[in-house]
């Protein structure tokens, strides 16, 4: 296991190389100059010039990628142009709300959308199984901007129970996990059902049942265990997802975090800003994706064995 | 029974709270307030270096003069002024008596180290006219210029110069403006959460506010929460929920909705904003000025203020916010709706109108395409003047770009004609939109006319004093107007809403913005 996680970390590294490369590129090929939103009446093309040189934007682009690439390899993720703080700074302030806003959006998908694939499971094809997949099926089809606003109408604005945005106390919490969970409880729904009667039909169950073991205690010890593999696998993947899709909530929820950063960095082309929120957010989906892996690897024997 | 009873325990328990829980922390003297949103996201209160400043810049520092909501220029930390005949000095006698947040004096001495610092920054043009800082004796503060600077009072009183103490900018590096920000005014800073919330707490030193307040000691208010809130429709639900007390920016859109909450009144003040369409004078067909007077007299001003801003505001019809005296331009050439005119000016210029309502000039239709960004109002607006536009013959396509994107859109000049805003009140804006060195973007008319430059060299740096800038402005301005390498269109207000069960502000506004002078004067209810 230890050769089969090392094996796939080095892999990652040329993974690394072509997203920053890919992320360097698009940030820089579309229309946008970070040194308009620094130039102010008043200023001429001599400050243009001035400030164009500041920032080393004068430079080739392949340069000025090097040097980047350069100073991220050291821990120096450079200095927002616009911001002109130090990006580290900016990120690390702004990183750990989504952390918490995404994981708790992850337990609340995973509790929920497991309970409910069980259910669904157990009572397939009956009503409750009908309601559940088309109840998380409109969930998942719903703007999380439009979603976000419709909890703040009916929980803050009727109901008072929670405050419309922020981030000044847990309770604010509530609203923005609700928005991006809801999305997440269908497939972790979906992704439960399936394996549930997928396991459920194995020979194994059809032995418990014939030792007369109680059907309830078989599909929730024996048979639940068995379909969480793949969950477990989807959840791991789903974490880049979550913390990306946690963006157009933030924003919404006027919480901090790297999605308001991102956006407002985005508007000022300030070009060290977006190139870290992105490079994270592709770094959370990589690393997701290796934990996905690992933990399929460790859960199920028949995966083991086949690396070994 | 029992289970019954345990769940409507258990639900009254959760809901308790829950409801203690979303409780704003809003005490007595305690106010929060939503900045507006082009001030969302200032990543630090380092006036000297950013490029972005928000009201909280305005709450911790000074500046040395102010500009009231007439743009006259009155005392800040400088009691008085003094400009040699020939604009190449000012000396500033400054307030004696004031201190810094961290005990400082503020003098001449601090006064000259602090404009130094501007030197080698982005925001180094604010102070590019000065030659010499000179500190005279311990309250004279000493410019010699490079050149003579009407504008330098404009520049004093902006909140990128606000006075910071020179000693902690030194101490501080990089986390100057972020763990702390010294400066002289009302509020110090208390916390700041980039993207969040910025927390002031009441100077009790404070003894030298501005001219333009009425209460020059220590402000009402104990503590100012600014929140950033950028999403508008999140903004408003907290203003009308009891989240916070007031929102600095309100969207004319939301103006309706705010007039039917009891407790919530909207305050509107001078705008600083034009809505103005420039047209491209190098390309077809707008490369012929009968055709950029006949649309520029197409857009009919008062019906666009009262269907797509609900009469919010005002028309413009020249290039300026209204009170600048710069604005007062003689009655010829303010550009106003006259569809007759345009449709005889077509004429003149030899297109004629065909049966399908489109004119035309040798078989070639007067048509073309309007640029527009992505937000609904500007959207609408487009869609209003499209609609003029046919109505005299011009048919126009509209084509719409990303509000973050556009302006490298001006930059390749494929732009007919667009309809956009500025937000300044300074006639220097004249010479940015229509200088010849800039164009593409910010001259998206492409106007590079040797008259104009003449006039615009002459308003920009041969003016000795304010009186002959005003008059130089003028000059460039009616005759930029006469070339018609734009179309005004509306001046919006500054629209405030705020809960009035809460705060009492001042009858009287004063300031270009809400910013020291309003809110050493407004308290909060207990």
């Amino acid at each position: 296991m230890l050769g089969y996680t090392l094996r796939r970390l080095v892999l990652l590294i040329p993974v690394f190389l072509a997203v920053s490369v890919i992320i360097f590129a698009i940030i820089h090929l579309i229309p946008g100059d970070p040194v308009d939103s620094l130039l102010k009446v008043g200023s001429g093309p001599e400050q243009r010039a001035e400030i164009t040189a500041r920032y080393g934007l004068d430079r080739p682009l392949y340069e000025q990628y090097l040097i980047w690439l350069g100073n991220l390899l050291t821990g120096d993720m450079g200095t927002a142009i616009v911001g002109k703080r130090p990006v580290i700074d900016l990120v690390g302030q702004a990183l750990p709300h989504s952390l918490v806003l995404s994981g708790l959006a992850l337990l609340f998908s995973t509790v929920f959308g497991i309970a409910l694939g069980v259910i669904a499971a157990l009572k397939r094809g009956k009503l409750a199984d009908q309601a559940i997949m088309g109840g998380v099926l409109l969930g998942s089809t719903v703007p999380s901007f439009w979603l976000g606003l419709l909890l703040i109408l009916a929980f803050s604005v009727q109901l008072g129970w929670f405050p419309v945005s922020g981030a000044r106390t847990w309770s604010g919490l509530v609203l923005p996990v609700l928005t991006i969970g809801l999305g997440g409880i269908a497939l972790v729904a979906r992704v439960t059902r399936v394996a549930m009667i997928d396991a459920s039909q194995r020979d194994f169950v059809m032995l418990l049942h014939a030792k007369g073991m109680p059907p309830m205690r078989i599909q929730l010890r024996h048979v639940l265990r068995h379909a969480l593999i793949p969950v477990v696998t989807i959840l791991a993947l789903r974490i880049g997802w979550v913390l990306g899709g946690a963006v157009t909530v933030e924003v919404v929820f006027a919480r901090p975090g790297l999605g308001t950063l991102l956006i407002k960095a985005l508007n000022q082309h300030d070009y060290p800003v977006v190139q870290a929120c992105l490079l994270l957010l592709a770094m959370a989906v990589m690393l997701g994706t290796l934990l996905g892996d690992i933990l399929q690897a460790a859960m199920d024997p028949r995966v083991r064995a086949a690396l070994q | 029974m029992s289970i019954s009873f345990r769940r409507a325990a258990l639900a009254t328990s959760v809901s308790f709270a829950a409801l203690i829980l979303a409780a704003p922390a809003v005490f007595a003297q305690e106010a929060i307030f939503v900045l507006q949103q082009d001030e969302v996201g200032v990543p630090t209160y380092n006036v000297v270096t950013n490029g972005n400043t928000n009201v909280g810049a305005r709450l911790i520092y000074d500046t040395l003069t102010v500009q009231d909501a007439d743009q006259s220029f009155h005392p800040g930390l400088a009691d008085s002024w003094v400009e040699a005949p020939d604009g190449m000095s000012w000396e500033f006698t400054l307030k004696t008596g004031v201190t810094f947040h961290n005990g400082e004096p503020f003098n001449a001495t601090a006064a000259a180290a602090w404009l130094a610092l501007y030197a080698a920054t982005d925001n180094s043009y604010m102070t590019q006219s000065i030659d010499k800082i000179e500190a005279v004796g311990e309250s004279t503060l000493k410019l010699t210029m490079k050149n003579p600077d009407p504008n330098l009072l404009y520049n004093l009183s902006s909140s990128f110069m606000g006075v910071v103490e020179p000693k902690a900018f030194a101490a501080l590096g990089e986390n100057y403006g972020v763990t702390e920000a010294v400066g002289t005014g009302p509020f110090k800073l208390e916390s700041f959460a980039i993207g969040s919330e910025t927390v002031l707490a009441r100077n009790d030193d404070y003894t030298w506010g501005s001219s333009l307040a009425v209460n020059k000691g220590p402000a009402k208010i104990a503590k100012i929460t600014l929140r950033e809130i950028a999403e508008e429709s999140t903004a408003f639900l907290e203003l009308k929920t009891g989240g916070v007390d007031m929102l600095l920016g309100v969207p004319t859109d939301f103006l309706g909705e705010l007039a039917k909450e009891p407790n919530i009144t909207a305050l509107t003040l001078p705008g600083q904003e034009v809505v103005y369409m420039p047209f491209n004078v190098t390309k077809a067909p707008f490369d012929d000025i009968n055709v950029r007077h006949a649309a520029a007299l197409a857009v009919n001003q008062q019906e666009i203020l009262d269907s797509v801003y609900g009469g919010v505001g005002s028309v413009a019809n020249q290039f300026l916010i209204s009170a600048l005296p710069e604005s007062k331009v003689a009655p010829e050439y303010l550009i106003s709706y006259d569809p007759a005119k345009a449709a005889e000016l077509l004429d003149a210029a030899g297109w004629t109108m065909g049966a399908d309502g489109v004119r035309a000039k040798d078989g070639v239709p007067l048509s073309i395409t309007l640029w527009t960004q992505s937000d609904s109002v500007f959207r609408r607006l487009t869609e209003v003047i499209q609609a003029e536009f046919k109505a005299v013959g011009i048919a126009s396509e509209i084509t719409t770009f990303d509000s973050s994107m556009i302006r490298d859109q001006y930059k390749t000049g494929e732009q007919q004609a667009a309809v956009r805003s500025y937000y300044w009140n300074n006639a220097d804006i004249v010479d940015w939109f229509f200088g010849g060195d800039r164009l593409g973007y910010p001259n998206i008319s492409m106007f590079n006319d040797p008259k104009a430059e003449e006039l615009r060299v002459k308003a920009m740096s041969g003016s000795a004093n304010g009186t002959e800038r005003t008059a130089n402005f003028v000059a460039y301005h009616e005759y930029v107007l006469s070339q018609f390498p734009m179309a005004p269109i509306y001046q919006p207000v500054q629209n405030i809403g705020y809960n009035k069960d809460r705060l009492v502000l001042p009858a009287e506004i004063h300031g270009t913005r809400i910013g020291a002078a309003t809110i050493l004067d407004t308290t909060v209810v207990e």
